[in-house]
């Protein structure tokens, strides 16, 4: 290189670098750091969601027409009129809390699952049995067979004045209580008369009840659940949108003899049997996408059909979850509960948005909004770690999605994987059930005493606790399946297309964007680099040749 | 002499070139955040209010996705932390040639979440922009560029303060109700 065009060059490129060099220097320092929490604010419903269009008007029934003290005599009143119902509601999932998977021939349902959330109903079903459709269920001794057991106003409930409490084995309150425990606030004893009268069709609200506030609070358990859901705007679900098709959950949970479709424990995850007719004796499972929107869903993007061999509805049309503003919880670290402050008094602190990042009851806790899904592959079985497994080393999976690429039956499905700390029996190599609440001594949220607790709960479980315990990490996943999100707002091609896009996680398949072949790419860059050689050839050679001439 | 002058005109067509299509990364920074959106933002007013003895109020805290939100459509959470310090935005609203700077008031921190779902901090890059405008701005702005460092300082060590939600114009410097700067 000669000195002037070195001079030339020199000058330009120290032009460029002094200006740059201010840019760069003008950066921040990077945060250091770690840690997480969020909150919420609980939103209440403002309109109801469907009028009632019901031939009958409960309120002229002689039958109701009188004063009930107990929920079980409101149901004797009840199956005068629907002889059968009780029977039929015998038979459900949300009756028995427990059904046996025909795949794994697992014995699941709430009876019998741990989770990583209050972890077990076992020794806590005054509690639990909150969210039972039934009435009295306390200890082992509840009788599964009994007619007006069973709680007709639960789900038909249209006063929205009905609320069994916990503590109280599935019955509301029939006297004037406070309610919160110790928060001043008093609720006046339900109108059980008023309520019966008032019956109807289920409600995103009588559903809600429960299922909004699964794991015990609004938003927690599910992260597409929550009480955004009782009047969502568009943006939230294009479904349930209340100025929109204002659908309620019994528009796709379609129930036949009291039983719900659509199960968290066995869900439909591939169906490419096209829309359902009504009408149709089918045996299939009506609470699919495909069962309204068909196998050809995308009409003028052939394309985007072409996905739905491999791809769930819900991965590209619910791009994140718990979007209605309510943060859904994350994770759950029993390992820290039972701290208490110097006077021996329960410990609890709030994380930025207001929601409880730590309970001396429970642990520590985090919660987030607007969450990215974790991606799996999944055909529909899930296997659950049950009580009494042996279970080794520090990380447990509570359930495992099965499927992978090479299943016809498996799609990639979005997921909610719950994280937690929980108490591991070592004598026993099992997870452990233990007694958190109730009045007696060996409650944990009275007495802060794991031995005791364990005790009680894995004795409810009829085995002995070894007497020694640890905290293991656990995962447990929720296909994400509500909240679905307007057309326009489904995930756009590059936000899997790419590398370290929302499928980064799904690595046994092909995708043109994110995989690449090496020798394709060889060969791509060895004629890039001969055409560029080439040009500078017959660039020099043209230079050469017009000098000359 | 011809050719060093041609070097350096071809210098700042380069630059020209690099600025077109970095100018944007040059004029903010982007940094991950390990907390969530609501905690970082909470962290970032907590600093803030520390710095009050460099005249530093909270002036506002947005959230611009509701408003996308209720015009039928998702966006990732967003906040937008507002402060403001009257030792710094005093001298440039006194003079009548910085003035125009006001458009930069209050000093917005935004506060995201990406398709990653991580969270990042957005600042802008007061130090550089400053010196565009002559030695004085430059001066404050880089007295600003400073304090915007020490906002987005975090300790995992002290706990999750709590969101404050003031309504933007609503407090800030110069006392309750005042508006900001």
């Amino acid at each position: 290189m000669s000195s002037p065009r070195f001079k030339f060059l020199f000058a330009g490129a120290l032009t460029a670098l002094l200006m740059l060099s201010g840019v760069v220097n003008a950066k921040v320092e990077e945060p250091q750091a770690e840690a997480k929490t969020a909150t919420p604010a609980a939103e209440t419903a403002k309109k109801p969601a469907k009028e009632s269009k019901s031939t009958a008007d409960h309120s002229k029934f002689k039958e109701l027409d009188k004063d009930f003290d107990t929920g079980p005599e409101v149901t004797k009143a009840c199956l005068e009129c629907h002889t059968e119902a009780a029977k039929q509601v015998h038979n459900t999932k949300h009756w028995n809390w427990e059904w046996v998977n025909p795949q794994t021939k697992q014995r699941l349902g709430k009876k019998h699952v741990i989770n990583n959330f209050c972890t077990s109903v076992q020794s806590n079903q005054t509690f639990c049995s909150a969210c039972h459709v039934g009435y009295g269920w306390s200890d082992d001794s509840f009788d599964f067979s009994k007619e007006e057991n069973v709680d007709c106003l639960v789900c038909h409930d249209t006063t929205g004045k009905y609320k069994k409490i916990p503590g109280l084995s599935g019955h509301p309150n029939y006297k004037s209580m406070e309610w919160p425990p110790h928060s001043g606030n008093f609720r006046p004893a339900t109108d059980l008369t008023k309520i019966a009268q008032n019956v109807g069709k289920t409600s995103r609200q009588t559903c809600g009840a429960c299922h909004f506030f699964g794991g015990g609070g609004n938003a927690v358990k599910h992260g597409d659940l929550d009480t955004s859901l009782i009047n969502p705007p568009r943006y939230l679900d294009v479904h349930m949108e209340t100025d929109g098709l204002n659908m309620t959950c019994g528009d796709c949970h379609l129930s036949d003899s009291h039983e719900v479709s659509g199960s968290r424990y066995a869900p439909t995850a591939a169906d490419d049997k096209g829309a359902l007719i009504r009408g149709s004796q089918d045996e299939r499972n009506p609470t699919t996408c495909v069962a309204c929107h068909g196998n050809e869903p995308h009409p003028k993007e052939a394309k985007l059909n072409h996905h739905t061999d491999k791809i769930a509805c819900q991965t590209c049309h619910i791009p994140a979850f718990a979007r209605g503003n309510l943060h859904t919880k994350m994770t759950w670290d029993w390992s820290t509960a039972g701290k208490l402050d110097e006077k021996g008094h329960r410990i609890r602190t709030k994380g930025s948005e207001g929601r409880d990042l730590y309970d001396s009851k429970k642990g520590n806790f985090s919660y987030e909004r607007y969450v990215i899904p974790e991606y799996v592959w999944f055909n529909g079985n899930v296997r659950f770690t049950l009580f009494g497994e042996k279970v080794e080393g520090d990380k447990v999976k509570i359930n495992d999605f099965l499927g992978d690429a090479n299943d016809p039956n498996a799609r990639i499905w979005p997921v909610k994987v719950f994280r937690g700390k929980q108490p591991y029996d070592i004598g026993n190599e099992t997870l452990a059930v233990f007694h958190t609440a109730g009045k007696d001594d060996a409650a944990f949220w009275g007495n802060y005493d794991w031995d005791k607790a364990l005790a009680a709960g894995m004795k409810a479980m009829g085995v002995e606790y070894s007497g020694k315990m640890k905290f293991v990490e656990t995962e447990m996943s929720w296909p994400i399946t509500h909240m679905v999100a307007p057309k326009e707002d489904a995930l756009e091609c590059y936000q899997c297309h790419k590398e370290g896009g929302r499928l980064a996680a799904i690595q046994d398949i092909y995708m043109p964007g994110r995989n690449n072949t090496p020798i394709i790419d060889k060969i791509g860059w060895t004629l890039a680099l001969l055409a560029l050689i080439g040009v500078l050839i017959h660039g020099a050679i043209r230079i050469v040749s017009s000098k000359r001439g | 002499m011809l050719k060093f002058i041609g070097g350096f005109i071809i210098g700042i067509v380069i630059l020209g070139v690099v600025m077109f299509f970095k100018a944007g990364s040059f004029m903010f920074n982007e940094i991950e955040s390990p907390y969530s959106v609501e905690e970082t933002a909470a962290r970032i007013q907590r600093n803030i209010q520390r710095l009050e003895n460099r005249g530093w109020k909270l002036s506002g805290l947005r959230d611009p996705s509701k408003a996308v939100a209720a015009s039928g459509t998702n966006v990732l959470p967003v906040l937008l932390v507002e402060a403001c310090s009257t030792k710094y935005s005093a001298p440039l609203l006194k003079e009548d040639e910085t003035r125009l700077l006001s458009i930069l008031m209050p000093c917005t921190i935004t506060v995201y979440k990406k398709d990653n779902g991580k969270t990042y901090i957005g600042l802008m890059n007061s130090g550089l922009m400053g010196k565009m405008f002559g030695e004085k701005v430059g001066t404050i702005m880089g007295e600003v560029a400073k304090d915007q460092a020490e906002f987005v300082k975090f300790d995992p060590k002290e706990p999750a303060p709590p969101l404050i939600k003031i309504k933007p114009g609503g407090g800030g410097a110069g006392g309750k109700d005042v508006g900001g700067c």
